[in-house]
């Protein structure tokens, strides 16, 4: 094989190599960048509001002077939800469970100070809150229940309260690390329970627990396995779609409309990345189309050397094989130089994310990992079977 | 392989040609291992067709060549491959020598595929033919005589059942063709192997079992 490859190495061209080289890492560079450059500020997109995911709308009924006037129920029916549930646009609808039970949380600021209020629990199914799954698990017989609090409260005490009366500012950190007094009463039982704060919303105006636990606790102190249903989460395909507008204005539902907006955002963001995707494929493109060019150009050039090796025993296979390896040697190393510089870029502008978002947790480069391997695998396939094939036509020329 | 056969075979370019008075072309005609044949043409008659057609290079001929009973026209790549490592030898007119390599490399690119020839041996027939101080040297640098009979060498270098010499000697002198005669004998007896060369004029000096005319 040593032979074989110094005699086909003749006429081997640098300068086109590395154009291709330098080509292909710019165009691999552009892919992947975006690539993780998109996980990233979904992650910080999702990252205001660490516990949501981003495609999510919450509804409800409009709430009029009719409504309180009549006492005519804000909830759901059956065929209203099924109605929902029909439409193209949701993929999943969760249910708000609101508490039928008494609670009372107390929050011990400092020696002498303390918040005591009465309050209420509600909860969606687990599969549409996003925070880390064994922080958001109650444990049934635990005294602990994690709970997820609207943002606006901590924005209220620190801001208002704690403004006029120079208590300690809190942060979100802070608040997790405290721990709540809950009592819960109901159904002749009064029990007390710790709650622990592990995260905050800025959409959603309301105190989250697990579903496991709002199961149980409204069949242990209220006999009741859920209240009426007042208030919907949707997960939907695409939050700009008209649609949804329409849908909602026709039936008289609500939902929060800086959702829709944020959710634009993103699709907008998810619009950007895929042009500046396809800007760095088309150059990937043309970058394999200049190594393919070379490698024609190559084997026409060693067409007599070929054909000879052919001739004296070698199978095309064999013969393919120097540039073969050649050209697939060549898109590892490009892909390897890609994530390099790609790293080095991601490490620049994951310094800016973090001192603006100092919450911002970096997803992973998997998925771009996943995404060059695959490219590389599709580019090195193209590359033997052209080659494989343009050493077959040399064996058939005669024919 | 036992025998190559060709029935009625022609090249394509001859099929409008009526005046074709040739002991192979449009004939019936059987090689066998364990022979040696001369065939002798006048320039133009198609021998290096010949050679072509039955190394399974070019197929543009009419009627049929058989390896035994298989018509040559049917087999795979890989079969192509396998006899051409393995049971057919050819020395082809133009040699097809590497002038990037060396005489030696030359040789081992070929040797390497079956490691049949141990290097003892090539450097035997080195010496033997006069070349053995052009080892190393590159065969663009080497005269046509001299590359003969490095492509003869490498000809040797693998198993086979038949072996086609097209005009191997036409740059040699009377001595270094006795040689070469003597080794492509020796070496086709040692593998039972049947022999066939051919030339325009100036031919091997060797007791051949029969002569055909192109």
């Amino acid at each position: 094989m040593k032979l074989v490859w110094k005699l086909l190495r003749q006429h081997i061209s640098i300068p086109q190599f590395a154009g291709f080289f330098f080509a292909n890492i710019v165009g691999m560079v552009i892919i992947l960048l975006s690539v993780q450059f998109y996980n990233d500020t979904q992650a910080v997109y999702t990252g205001e509001d660490s516990f949501m995911k981003s495609d999510y709308l919450i509804i409800n009924k409009k709430i009029s002077a009719v409504t309180t006037i009549t006492g005519k129920s804000n909830a759901f029916s059956r065929p209203e939800l099924q109605e929902i549930e029909q439409q193209q646009f949701v993929e999943r609808v969760g249910y708000f469970t609101p508490s039928v039970f008494d609670v009372r949380a107390t929050f011990d600021l400092d020696q002498s100070t303390s918040f005591s209020t009465e309050m209420f629990f509600e909860s969606v199914p687990d599969e549409f809150v996003d925070v880390k799954s064994e922080d958001w698990k109650y444990v049934k017989g635990s005294k602990e229940i994690p709970i997820i609090l609207p943002r606006n409260y901590l924005d209220l005490y620190n801001f208002g309260y704690a403004q006029s009366r120079s208590l300690p500012k809190l942060s979100e950190g802070i608040l997790g690390a405290i721990k709540l007094k809950i009592n819960i009463y109901g159904n002749g039982s009064n029990d007390e329970y710790v709650g622990r704060i592990v995260g905050f919303s800025s959409r959603l105006n309301t105190i989250l627990v697990p579903q496991a636990f709002m199961n149980w606790a409204n069949n242990y102190y209220a006999d009741s396995e859920s209240g009426t249903i007042t208030r919907l989460i949707l997960e939907v395909n695409n939050p700009t779609d008209e649609n949804i507008t329409s849908f909602l204005q026709e039936n008289n539902y609500e939902t929060d409309q800086d959702k829709l907006d944020a959710s634009k955002t993103t699709f907008m963001l998810r619009i950007i990345v895929g042009i500046v995707m396809s800007i760095g494929l088309v150059i990937s493109i043309l970058a394999l189309y200049v190594l393919m060019l070379s490698v024609y150009l190559l084997v026409e050039k060693n067409n007599t050397k070929l054909e000879n090796l052919l001739l004296i025993g070698y199978s095309p296979v064999k013969v393919s094989m120097p540039y073969q390896l050649l050209t697939v040697g060549l898109n590892i190393l490009v892909l390897i130089m890609a994530f390099v510089i790609m790293l080095s870029v991601r490490s620049i502008y994951m310094d800016m994310f973090q001192s603006f978002f100092p919450d911002f947790e970096a997803p992973g480069i998997l998925l771009t990992v996943l995404i060059g391997i695959v490219l590389l695998v599709f580019v090195s396939l193209i590359n033997v079977i052209a080659v494989y094939l343009k050493v077959k036509s040399i064996w058939n020329r005669k024919s | 392989m036992e025998t190559i056969s060709l029935h009625n075979t022609l090249p394509q370019v001859f099929s409008q040609r009526t005046d074709i008075n040739s002991d192979i072309w449009k004939q019936d005609v059987i090689f066998e291992k364990n022979h040696l044949y001369l065939v002798e043409a006048n320039s133009g008659t198609g021998k290096s067709s010949l050679c072509s057609y039955i190394f399974g290079y070019r197929h543009d001929y009419e009627g049929t060549i058989l390896f035994d009973k298989n018509d040559v026209r049917d087999f795979s790549v890989s079969q192509w491959v396998k006899i051409r490592q393995t049971s057919l030898s050819l020395l082809w007119q133009e040699l097809r020598l590497f002038p990037e390599l060396s005489a030696m490399e030359n040789i081992e690119i070929k040797n390497n595929l079956t490691r049949f020839q141990s290097m003892e041996q090539i450097r035997h027939w080195f010496d033997l033919l006069g070349i053995r101080d052009k080892y190393d040297a590159k065969i663009g640098r080497m005269s046509f005589g001299q590359q003969q009979r490095v492509a003869m060498i490498r000809s040797l270098c693998q198993p086979f059942d038949f072996i086609f010499v097209d005009e191997p000697i036409s740059h040699l002198d009377d001595t270094n063709s006795r040689i070469m005669g003597d080794i492509l004998m020796e070496e086709a007896k040692k593998q039972g192997a049947g022999v066939i060369v051919t030339s325009i004029g100036k031919h091997m000096d060797l007791s051949y079992d029969k002569t055909f005319k192109l």
